[in-house]
């Protein structure tokens, strides 16, 4: 345990000393909501559309933006280069689990994102209009929600980036998760708002617990069961993703072929 | 002409060095592809409920976001190198390029070769031309020439602000090129019609990084929509101003390049 409380705060660290690049890597996520909120201010200012009004579509593109933000310091390159380099053999004789230790280092920076997303909401509010918050049982259920956003995201992220045994692109495999998960997610438009198929397999995907599942639950457009129901294909995503990511490993170390020393 | 020629060449030498890897070279022009049909889907997802945006139709926003990405993939495609300036500067490997009686800016963007560009410029250009194809414009010899000129223009101001902000890494002195990145990610911005932004931003985007001269002005004029047209006619004078005030950029950062010693 030791071992991985060592590495989340070296994570943590190293998000600080480089505070310049930490600030501009949240860039994409934050161009995405100054463009969205200010499309939907203007289509919103006129009448609802889907249900949505203009205060509950403010509220969802901020929970998109937090829920963007979350485990983003991750080194995802810094594992892609690692596997690339073959220095990922390094990790592989030191006695600690490896899929667990980049799990520990996801957290070790997550105080840091909470901080910059709360100064961010926080501007975003003060600048826009205040958001309602949900009554008590809604908003356990949207805390949970957030809390299993953390592991989902980052298992999503640790999946596609074992790809690097694989090929040796990692931007091009790294592009095309982020594209998937903008559109599937919810962060780029709400689900509702797509084609009834395609919201379908969203729904049901890994990607909507990412944006969607929480961001609904805390405008109260889903609510009791079904609520529940959303929480709970979180969870078994984050069970399947957790075991079914240990046999990509396994196959994935078969692949591995190290050069020198 | 010399200058030209030789460019082809020494991107050429990376075109084949990338065919190598084929598997990885289909990987990321797919994944460029991926990432132009989400933003469709979501733009007709968007546009499905509401017909128009500040009145702006689908078609015209459309066309916003393939200028976008047609400058794009002109950047990546054709001067991908200038993204490696900062690693170039951070380990003193400038030198080389010092010493060769060929221009440094022109060899620092061609030392990569992006094929992610390529499929940029196809599916932007196929956005433009879908934008056009529903578009009321009038083609006269004179539109079309003036068409062409906007579309020159704005992908030389693309490439200028890269290059410009991209050769910020000689103060900054940082190994990657964060900061030109950011402002590249600003630049998506202009996707969407300037008129929804607050002041200061169509300030940012018209005058101090002017993206909107990319895609909305231009566009704007074509179209002939929107509240302030006769801008787009400005576009040619914007990418002189933003060609010149790059190689300026380029040129005093170059004379305080130090080397790392050999």
């Amino acid at each position: 345990m030791r071992g991985y409380r060592a590495l989340a705060r070296a994570t943590a660290r190293a998000a600080l000393t480089y505070r310049f690049s930490l600030l501009l890597g949240m860039g994409a996520v934050l161009v995405q909501l100054v463009a969205l909120l200010a499309v939907w201010r203007v289509i919103l200012e006129q009448s609802p559309v889907n249900g949505f009004t203009w205060p509950q579509m403010r509220a969802y593109l901020l929970v998109a933006f937090a829920a963007g933000t979350v485990v983003s310091i991750l080194g995802d390159f810094r594992m892609a280069f690692r596997i690339l380099d073959g220095d990922v053999a390094l990790d592989l004789v030191k006695p600690v689990d490896y899929q667990k230790a980049r799990f520990a280092e996801a957290l070790g920076g997550l105080w840091i994102e909470v901080l910059l997303i709360a100064a961010v909401v926080g501007v975003t509010l003060a600048v826009t209009g205040g958001v309602d918050l949900p009554a008590g049982r809604a908003l356990a259920l949207f805390a949970a929600s957030m809390l299993l956003l953390v592991p989902l995201k980052f298992l999503i992220v640790y999946v596609s980036t074992l790809a690097c045994f694989w090929t040796q692109n990692y931007m091009g495999v790294q592009w095309a998760r982020l594209a998937v998960v903008n559109l599937l997610s919810g962060a780029l438009i709400p689900l509702v708002y797509l084609p009834h198929w395609l919201a379908t397999v969203a729904q049901w995907s890994p990607f909507a617990g990412l944006t969607s599942t929480p961001a609904l639950i805390f405008l109260g457009r889903v609510h009791g069961p079904e609520a529940l129901l959303l929480v709970a294909v979180q969870l078994g995503w984050v069970l399947a993703l957790w075991f079914g990511a240990r046999l990509v490993w396994r196959a994935a170390l078969r692949r591995l072929t190290v050069n020198g020393g | 002409m010399r200058t030209a020629r030789l460019y082809l060449r020494l991107l050429g030498a990376h075109f084949r060095s990338m065919m190598e890897y084929e598997t990885d070279f289909l990987i990321l022009a797919g994944a460029t592809v991926l990432m132009q049909v989400v933003n469709v889907v979501f733009l007709s997802a968007l546009f499905a409920k509401v017909p128009v945006l500040n009145g702006w139709t689908f078609w015209s926003v459309l066309m916003m976001f393939g200028a976008v990405a047609l400058a794009e993939g002109v950047g990546s495609l054709f001067f991908d190198g200038m993204w490696n300036l900062a690693w170039h500067i951070n380990r003193g490997e400038l030198d080389y390029y010092l010493v060769r009686p060929y221009p440094v800016a022109l060899q620092v963007s061609s030392a990569a070769l992006g094929i992610n560009g390529l499929s940029n410029i196809v599916t932007g250009g196929l956005m433009i031309g879908a934008g056009l194809a529903h578009s009321a414009v009038e083609w006269t010899p004179w539109r079309i020439a003036l068409g062409v000129l906007l579309l020159i223009s704005s992908v030389v101001i693309k490439l200028s602000i890269n290059l410009a902000t991209n050769a910020v890494c000689f103060w900054l002195n940082s190994p990657s090129p964060m900061f030109a990145f950011a402002m590249h990610q600003v630049g998506d911005l202009a996707r969407f019609p300037l008129s929804i932004y607050p002041f200061a931003l169509k300030a940012v985007l018209g005058v101090v990084l002017p993206f909107a001269f990319i895609s909305f002005f231009p566009i704007a004029y074509l179209l002939d929509t929107g509240s302030s047209q006769w801008v787009g006619l400005l576009t040619p004078l914007v990418a002189v101003y933003c060609a010149g005030m790059a190689a300026l950029v380029f040129r005093r950062g170059l004379r305080r390049y130090e080397s790392a010693g050999n």
